[in-house]
């Protein structure tokens, strides 16, 4: 019975391979199905279109598309990889988050034989998906992220005002908001992370590339003068923030900018779709931190999101490097920057969205996105101290000084050039 | 005295009106902000901020329509039922097997079987999760209901065990020997004899189960990746934070989260308290 | 030799007895023992992600209790719990027993007033965390806008934002979730009283409030027992109330960090730190379920005690 049951389905298999054989007429070889994860639910159909014009290209490799909660993301990929398992391209996140999957052996390393397109990309991004241990590139890079002030034009317009150029110029923009009873900042500091973008994207001209070049090279840390004086701006300027903002979180902060009601959010660049999703009628404007003094270099915070990567234990890496190789071409970052909104770190791509072009000039000057770029590798990451003691700073229960000092402190317990 | 007395009777009128204003505003505190929930899912989001204490005009359920037509929340509740009915059904069978076995026949390892559940009561499995998502991947059972299922099952054994074997131990042994001496066997015993009398207890330790197996949040939050298996309360947070800033949305999907349970514990209220406070009750 | 009857019927009784038990007992020993007991062996070892490395021995326990990192967070985080037991043990047990003692007397409508108050404890805490975070949006919120329509707006502050409040406002919502419990579990102790007893006291001219203090409470003390007890455990595993309502972080810098943050942070990471931790979180978890068992027995022990002396 058994034997009768297997010769059967032999026999059906057969007979489905052959028909498949006669209708592909005379695909030399059979078809690869890819399976390809990512966390990002909202762009399933970009990818789904994205794929359809890949398998134009390459008909006998499929792609299956496959998303999982971002919160839950890097847990059941480090997960399916432990197990030998996992899918065989892999959208990864950057700096120390792709170093607990890159580190284990888990991806394939990338160079110019296997990806020639890696030359399409800045320095800067291939550093994000690079392990620092051996210096080898582990994914395409996908997306880079600003971080700076996003501004209602017509709210600006009705008051008289013009996207301020300097720190005293953002102060009496701010003053004569509020004024005219409008809400300057839509921020608040209630959700932890939303202090670190805040950072960013008003302190980045005040502190300078040389500052980040100090910190690199141990020159100076985080108790310099120049970032406890960035702080204390930064104090200043909160009183203009959302009324209650110690307590306004994330959402609500959103909310308030989204519904015309403030006249500027720091913050990520993006935002900017969500916001245009929230409320088609808005018309928006970015610049870049305010510099302390006229004449300064004007420059935002910038960090690359991450990356596609192929799995080092799929047995179709083939396949998964074609595939890859396709998502690192000028032609897919064009397509990902006009369609998502989201910018493409691909040189030569051509950008429609007036906005998305204004995003694009302003990230040709900036620094690192510094905690995260740079310290967010080991305990007590330089991220979680520098959200709760901001956070702490603006609630009025500690002097920039004493932020300064704590977040050095923590840094130090692990970070060579601070410990000398 | 009839002077005391009546002083002793408007004391007692003035206590006893003390009494209610307690009552009715610990009853007011209870229950008002349920009905602020109900009463903004029938809102749009700018009247809930203009007019946070008005009563809507409930012809307007566009809220509730979009919470059931375009979000996953039919899903979730699918799942919830799916996972507490399955886990509930499988805490009764194993529980009653072992409470029965530990209450009607006499053996030395009854008390060594009993310390083994009892220290399963007190253990809170929360902090073994660790180790639980590592078996359970082993077991392939990851991102899967049936993670679920086993997790709140193993939870709401022992309660069972010793809900039953409590009752059962105080059944009559007459109706057992009874049926001994007709030569039935010990399986048609347990079954047709003594399980029929054994429904309440067996209802009380369902509601005791069923309450916070519908309502927990932690183990599908380390369990579940999966968007289609997810549980109501964990997929209420992905639900919150997809409209977090349409405050009707949310009200609306809260109101239809805590619905059903509501519902059926005002229609069952007395069975509800009973099971719920079983375990604290002696 | 041949199997007499008797041993016969025996066998298949055990075989019976057998079907029986093994079943319950060998799911309890795979899904609970087993992990409880692996719990405490992963503490023990280095972890990388989800691969365990090399035995290090109490080098977790160590770095959880004392090292520069994690220790502090730890303290900060156990100090909390401690608060929001203490509280609740007033709020939550106290109000409960209160409530309980005038629903005891049937006033007119208490069936309404029992049912009422066990409502919030049959919604989920998910829901209760979500709803309580909406009424204490400090700029929409139900709860400042109610101050303001009666006057009382320099009472309204942004009640999860300020350092000063933010636990207290976690603590008031776990307490209006719960407190139909406590109340429920000491009425039907109450009940349980012989009413012969409440005559007689009565009778002799016992005030109420002696009648309460030298008969009921002591009467009841077993449900103050379990209601502690209970409390107890759930104190120090208190994770769904901050999380939904503060976040993974403990918002505001910290003032609301509990236990059980902490240890989802260390073995499942969270955004903004990429570490995941096993090897800690273990030993954090571990470090708990001791504190929680030692405790606890030892509090019921005393708890327990204390009942047969009156």
């Amino acid at each position: 019975m058994r034997e009768l049951t297997m010769k059967l389905t032999r026999r059906m298999m057969m007979g489905a391979a052959m028909g498949g054989y006669l209708l592909s007429a005379g695909a030399a070889m059979a078809k690869t199905d890819l399976t390809f994860w990512s966390w990002r639910q909202e762009d399933r159909a970009f990818y789904t279109d994205m794929i359809k014009k890949f398998q134009e290209k390459e008909p006998e490799i499929s792609v299956k598309f496959e998303t999982y909660a971002p919160e839950n993301y890097q847990t059941i990929l480090s997960t399916a990889l432990a197990a030998g398992r996992g899918p065989d391209v892999i959208q990864v996140r950057a700096y120390g988050n792709l170093e607990t999957i890159a580190t284990p052996g888990y991806l394939l390393a990338l160079d110019k034989q296997n990806v020639p397109e890696l030359a399409n990309f800045p320095e800067a991004a291939l550093a994000a998906e690079t392990l620092r241990s051996d210096g080898k590139v582990y994914a395409v890079p996908f997306a880079t992220q600003t971080m700076l002030v996003i501004y209602n034009k017509k709210i600006f317009a009705d008051a008289g005002l013009k996207p301020p150029e300097t720190w005293d110029e953002l102060i009496a923009a701010s003053q004569a908001l509020k004024a005219k009873n409008i809400t300057p900042f839509a921020n608040g500091t209630a959700t932890a992370w939303q202090n670190e973008t805040i950072v960013a994207a008003l302190l980045s001209s005040m502190l300078g590339k040389q500052f980040e070049e100090d910190i690199a090279s141990g020159k100076a840390n985080f108790t310099d003068p120049r970032y406890v004086n960035a702080l204390s701006k930064l104090k200043d300027i909160s009183q203009y923030f959302s009324p209650n903002f110690i307590g306004v979180d994330y959402a609500s902060s959103q909310q308030l900018f989204a519904a015309g009601r403030a006249a500027m959010f720091a913050g990520g660049s993006f935002e900017v779709a969500n916001f245009k999703a929230q409320n088609p009628g808005l018309d928006l404007g970015v610049f870049a931190s305010p510099v302390g003094k006229a004449g300064d270099e004007r420059l935002i915070a910038r960090y690359y999101d991450g990356g596609y990567a192929v799995n080092a234990k799929s047995e179709k890496k083939d396949a998964a490097l074609k595939f890859v190789r396709f998502l690192a071409t000028p032609e897919y970052g064009t397509t990902f920057t006009n369609a998502l909104k989201n910018l493409s770190p691909i040189k030569g791509i051509k950008i429609e969205d007036p906005l998305t072009q204004d995003v694009a000039k302003l990230a040709d000057n900036s620094m690192s996105y510094l905690m995260l770029v740079r310290f967010r590798y080991q305990e007590p990451s330089g991220s979680v101290l520098l959200q709760s003691n901001v956070q702490k700073l603006l609630a009025g229960q500690q002097t920039p000084e004493q932020a300064a000092a704590e977040i050095n402190k923590g840094i130090a317990t692990y970070y060579k050039p601070f410990q000398k | 005295m009839t002077l005391s007395r009546e002083t002793t009777m408007s004391r007692a009128i003035s206590f006893g009106f003390l009494v209610q204003i307690i009552l009715i505003m610990n009853s007011f505190i209870m229950l008002y902000p349920v009905v602020v929930m109900v009463f903004s899912a029938f809102k749009t989001t700018a009247q809930i901020f203009d007019h946070p204490f008005a009563v809507p005009d409930f012809t307007q359920v566009q809220n509730f329509s979009r919470v059931l037509g375009e979000t996953s929340m039919p899903t979730y509740f699918m799942n919830s039922i799916l996972v507490t009915g399955t886990s509930i059904v499988l805490i009764l069978v194993l529980g009653t097997m072992a409470g029965y076995a530990i209450a009607r026949y006499e053996s030395r390892t009854n008390t060594f079987i009993l310390l083994f559940f009892l220290a399963g009561l007190m253990l809170p499995l929360k902090l073994a999760v660790i180790p639980l998502f590592i078996l359970l991947r082993d077991l392939h059972l990851l991102d899967s209901r049936w993670s679920l299922i086993v997790t709140y099952t193993a939870i709401g054994l022992p309660s069972a065990v010793f809900i039953m074997a409590g009752f059962l131990r105080s059944l009559p042994t007459e109706l057992e020997d009874a049926a001994r001496m007709d030569g039935a066997s010990e399986p048609r015993i347990m079954w047709s004899v003594m399980l029929p009398l054994a429904l309440p207890p067996m209802a009380i330790a369902a509601i005791q189960n069923a309450v916070p197996i519908w309502n927990d949040f932690f183990f599908p939050l380390v369990f579940i990746q999966t968007d289609s298996y997810k549980t109501l309360p964990q997929g209420l947070t992905t639900f919150m934070g997809e409209y977090t800033t349409d405050w009707g949305m949310l009200f609306a999907g809260l109101t239809i989260a805590a619905a059903p349970i509501t519902l059926l514990y005002i229609a069952l209220s007395r069975q509800f308290i009973q099971g719920m406070t079983a375990g604290a009750v002696k | 030799m041949p199997v007499s009857p008797k041993q016969a019927r025996t066998l298949k009784h055990r075989s019976w007895v057998a079907f029986l038990v093994l079943p319950p007992i060998v799911f309890m020993s795979l899904f609970v023992v087993y992990p409880i007991l692996s719990a405490f062996a992963y503490a023990f070892y280095e972890w990388r992600g989800l691969a365990r490395g090399e035995f290090v021995g109490l080098a977790n326990f160590r770095e959880v209790l004392f090292g520069a990192t994690m220790a502090p967070v730890v303290w900060n985080a156990f100090s909390h719990n401690v608060q929001t037991l203490i509280a609740l043990m007033i709020i939550q047990n106290g109000g409960g027993f209160l409530l309980a003692w005038l629903l005891y007397k049937e006033p007119f409508g208490f069936r309404f007033h029992r049912v009422a108050v066990f409502v919030p404890v049959v919604l989920s805490t998910i829901i209760v965390g979500f709803l309580w975070k909406l009424f204490l949006n400090p700029n929409f919120g139900l709860v400042n806008q109610a101050l303001l329509a009666v006057g009382l707006d320099f009472l309204a502050r942004p009640w999860l934002g300020d350092s000063a409040t933010a636990l207290g406002a976690l603590i008031l919502a776990n307490a209006w979730h719960f407190i139909g419990f406590p109340t429920l579990v000491y009425l039907a102790g109450m009940q349980r009283i012989p009413s012969d007893i409440i005559e007689a006291a009565r009778l002799d001219g016992t005030s109420e409030w002696q009648l309460l203090k030298t008969i009921i409470w002591p009467l009841v003390a077993p449900s103050t027992t379990i209601l502690f007890t209970l409390l107890f455990i759930g104190a120090f595993n208190w994770f769904e109330i901050p999380y939904v309502m503060a976040g993974l972080d403990g918002s505001p810098y910290g003032n609301t960090d509990v236990l059980g943050l902490v240890f989802y942070r260390t073995a499942f990471g969270n955004q903004s730190a990429s570490i995941q931790n096993f090897g800690q979180g273990s030993a954090l978890a571990t470090l708990i379920f001791l504190f929680i068992v030692v405790f606890a027995s030892m509090l019921t022990l005393w708890l327990r005690r204390r009942e047969i002396q009156f």
